[in-house]
């Protein structure tokens, strides 16, 4: 039975999705059963954006929850559109992002959200550096819940990081640390932070070095398996749960990549993967792809968690590495990485999804191909989708377009 | 071309003001051939270094609803596809540069659209969000800077303190006699107010104040009479004509605050002066004025702000208008329509496509007017 679903996905599973499963379930329950250790702990609650300095929290021995994992699971249970019509109903626009609105769905009819909702929260950590998005997004969050709300206000960067948009975060994030130390009773430990500070290196490093892999042929790894694997380091980024699984990632890519084991069968054609993931179609949609041999090798989306820290103490360090993050620069850098990825991980071609949720992501998309496909030579095709609302989703000429693209592989 | 004894008759200068409003600007080569102009999007980019700069501001406006530049999906506002559209077709091209302010995500992706595939010089500067957070002025003042120097290095011409100095005037001057004319909106037409606030966004900004500050006299003539209408406050984001504004007197309603990014927002708040370093009084200005929901200067500032804007001009009503596809404006719009029911202001939230306003809005309006005539609040 299970070889036969194997044969069907032309998918092949990794050993290690089982401590995946172990190190995830541990953290929901974890997160969920809050109320019950959360006080006794000192350890209070926060709903943090994907991109929010996460280690200073940790330093401060803060839990935080991500609304937008949260969002992502409830997408892929199926559970988005009953949620978004909760939120529409409440006044929340069907154009807004599908992720926010599921959240607020969930805030309003935890019934009718996977896991029970979100417990509580204590505080809410937000940081534009992914979009401006968060901040409206929280600004609700915080007046629903009356609980602080701490905001990082990266600015954007047309070009590199200047020093005064430096400095700026940086007094933010010391500010930060004493509105911190106010909530939680406690003062910074700078040692605890250092400790953060290299345990998140540790755990990107991993991922680092596990997304390389993929430069063999064929690809140990397909998108769907980023999509899957890089949840450990967005909600346990410098936990040693976290650290323990990602080494076992690790080694058995490595393994796959020795025994020229590839993600899918017969890799034929490699490509590169642009924007968060379509959550609900998540193996149909890459199905269509495997299928025919084409492979997702790699990918900007969880991509964004395999960066470097910035030098510099751990508050500067912190101030560049978040202000620098992809999302928050100019489509002239977007293309430069894509055409590097492209390059790095022999591609043949590209695919971004064109998410109506996501307008940072999407809007820029379509003069990043041109100028990919320009430097490059290889083919770009643009699916219009959501990552979130399948209602955004139109099979048939999704599956149309992509025939036809993956014709143009035909000759190779 | 266009003459400044014009400006003398206030009559003459009432018709200026009112044809440049429907003009966004198409006639500025004609009409005033040896300015240079330099287009800007949102209220946030000070004009004041423009001006500095010796350039004439233009508000860039988009002059079409649907359009559809291949650069854009379908899902994002008008305004900015409206806009690169006509860059597409080269309505722009004389313009010496066009300023980006970092508001939102849309604008932000828009200036990198921009830069890629347009033909004008760019210029961005990104001012804080969070207006109030530890850093955000020092930070502010720096960009301001770096503007400046980019403005200077686009025109080639070293931008004197006392240049800058008279703008900062010029643009005091203006938010004044504007106040003014926002304290006749109870007794004038509203479209015809709109139009006032909007030809300041579009025309040489010396002959805009001058043309107003002789018409003021008039339209306070003008404002004699009362009127039995239904109050309400606008709030939106760009709107570039006044369909909605005539769709509302027409209905018998009249807009008594306007808190919409084209209209009396763009200029409110209050102007500094005084500073050793004159960036530092820009900072001040753009940092304190009444903000969009882009900007942030605490959670519910702007809410609260709009909430006792509506009750100290006696609105019986709000109308919110979320242009389809922007986000900040929709965020707010629920937000702050709880808080004005809460107040007793009825609301009415209108999603439109561009700014123009149909059979269907008019049906909605009507209905929601009458019933403010009628009645009481909730
Ligand atoms: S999906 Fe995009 S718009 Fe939504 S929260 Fe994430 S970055 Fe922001
Ligand atoms: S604030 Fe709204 S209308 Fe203005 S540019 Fe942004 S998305 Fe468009």
């Amino acid at each position: 039975m299970q070889v036969s679903q194997e044969k069907r996905r032309n998918y092949r599973p990794l050993v290690s999705s089982k401590t995946l499963q172990k190190t995830m379930g541990r953290y929901y329950a974890l997160t969920n059963y809050h109320r019950y250790w959360g006080k006794l702990m000192r350890r209070p609650l926060a709903w943090v954006t994907s991109g929010a300095p996460v280690e200073l929290l940790r330093a401060f021995n803060i839990h935080s929850a991500y609304p937008e994992q949260y969002a992502a699971i409830y997408s892929a249970r199926n559970a988005t559109v009953n949620l978004c019509e909760v939120a529409e109903a409440a006044g929340y626009s069907q154009d807004l992002c599908s992720y926010a609105r599921s959240n607020i769905g969930g805030v309003l009819r935890p019934d009718l959200a996977p896991l029970g909702g979100m417990p509580k929260p204590d505080l809410l950590v937000a940081c534009n550096n992914i979009c401006g998005t968060v901040l409206k997004w929280y600004e609700v969050l915080a007046r629903h819940f009356d609980v602080p709300l701490l905001v990082l206000d990266t600015p954007f960067l047309t070009g590199e990081l200047t020093t005064q948009a430096k400095e700026y975060v940086l007094e933010q994030l010391n500010a930060m640390v004493t509105d911190l130390e106010k909530i939680t009773h406690r003062r910074l430990d700078e040692k605890k932070l250092a400790q953060q500070m290299s345990l998140s290196r540790e755990i990107t490093s991993l991922w680092i070095e596990t997304r390389q892999y993929c430069r063999a042929s064929p690809s140990p790894l397909n998108a769907p398996d980023l999509f899957i694997n890089m949840a450990p380091i967005v909600v346990l980024r410098g936990s040693h749960e976290g650290i323990n699984f990602y080494r076992k990632l690790r080694d058995e890519v490595k393994e796959r990549v020795d025994l020229a084991q590839g993600a899918i069968e017969n890799e034929r054609i490699r490509l590169v993967w642009d924007n968060i993931a379509i959550w609900p179609q998540l193996f149909s949609f890459y199905k269509m792809f495997s299928e025919k041999g084409a492979c997702f090798v790699t990918d900007t989306y969880s991509g964004g968690w395999a960066v470097e820290q910035a030098p510099g103490t751990p508050l500067e360090s912190l101030a560049a590495t978040y202000t620098e993050v992809f999302l928050n620069r100019s489509p002239k850098y977007r293309a430069n990485q894509l055409i590097n990825l492209i390059k790095e991980f022999k591609a043949d071609g590209f695919v971004m999804h064109s998410n109506r949720s996501c307008k940072p992501y999407s809007l820029v998309q379509e003069v990043i191909r041109k100028e990919v496909i320009h430097e490059t030579g290889v083919p770009g095709l643009m699916i219009e989708a959501d990552m979130a609302d399948p209602r955004a989703y139109a099979e048939e000429p999704v599956r149309n377009r992509v025939q036809a693209f993956l014709e143009t592989f035909d000759d190779l | 071309m266009f003459e400044n004894n014009h400006l003398k008759d206030p009559r003459q200068s009432l018709e200026l003001l009112l044809e440049e409003a429907t003009l966004m600007g198409a006639k500025r080569l004609i009409r005033y051939p040896n300015r240079k102009f330099f287009g800007y999007f949102c209220s946030y980019f000070p004009e004041e270094l423009i001006l500095a700069a010796g350039l004439e501001p233009l508000r860039l406006l988009p002059d079409s609803e649907n359009p559809t530049p291949v650069e854009l999906p379908a899902y994002c506002c008008s305004l900015a596809r409206g806009t690169l559209d006509m860059e597409v077709r080269e309505k722009w091209s004389d313009l010496v540069g066009i300023g980006f302010t970092h508001t939102c995500d849309t604008m932000q992706c828009l200036s990198g659209i921009w830069a890629a595939c347009g033909n004008s010089k760019t210029v961005d500067i990104v001012p804080p969000v969070m207006l109030n957070a530890p850093g955000a002025s020092s930070y502010y003042h720096a960009e301001l800077g770096s503007l400046l120097n980019e403005l200077t290095a686009l025109t080639k011409h070293e931008i004197q303190n006392e240049a800058l100095r008279a703008a900062l005037v010029l643009c005091a001057n203006t938010r004044k006699l504007v106040t003014e004319l926002d304290a006749l909106r109870f007794n004038l037409p509203s479209p015809l107010i709109f139009s006032l606030l909007r030809a300041g966004q579009l025309m040489p900004r010396p002959e805009y104040a001058l043309a107003l500050e002789n018409c003021l006299p008039l339209l306070k003539d003008m404002a004699k009479e009362t009127h039995n209408k239904a109050n309400v406050l606008v709030s939106s984001a760009v709107l570039e004509n006044n369909s909605l504004f005539e769709m509302i007197e027409e209905l018998g309603g009249r807009v008594v605050a306007d808190d919409t990014c084209t209209g009396y927002r763009h200029y409110s708040g209050v102007t500094v002066s005084g500073s050793e370093n004159l960036l530092l009084d820009i900072v001040q200005r753009y940092t304190n004025m009444p903000p969009c929901p882009c900007k942030n200067r605490s959670l519910n500032e702007r809410i609260s702000y709009l909430t006792a804007l509506a009750k100290q001009r006696h609105a019986q009503g709000a109308i919110i208008i979320v242009r389809k596809y922007c986000e900040p404006h929709a965020w707010d719009a629920v937000t702050l329509s709880e808080s004005f029911r809460r107040c007793g202001i009825r609301t009415l939230t209108l999603e439109l496509e561009g700014a123009n306003v149909g059979g269907q809005e008019r049906t909605r309006l009507q209905a929601f007017l009458e019933s403010l005539l009628e009645g009481p609040g909730l």
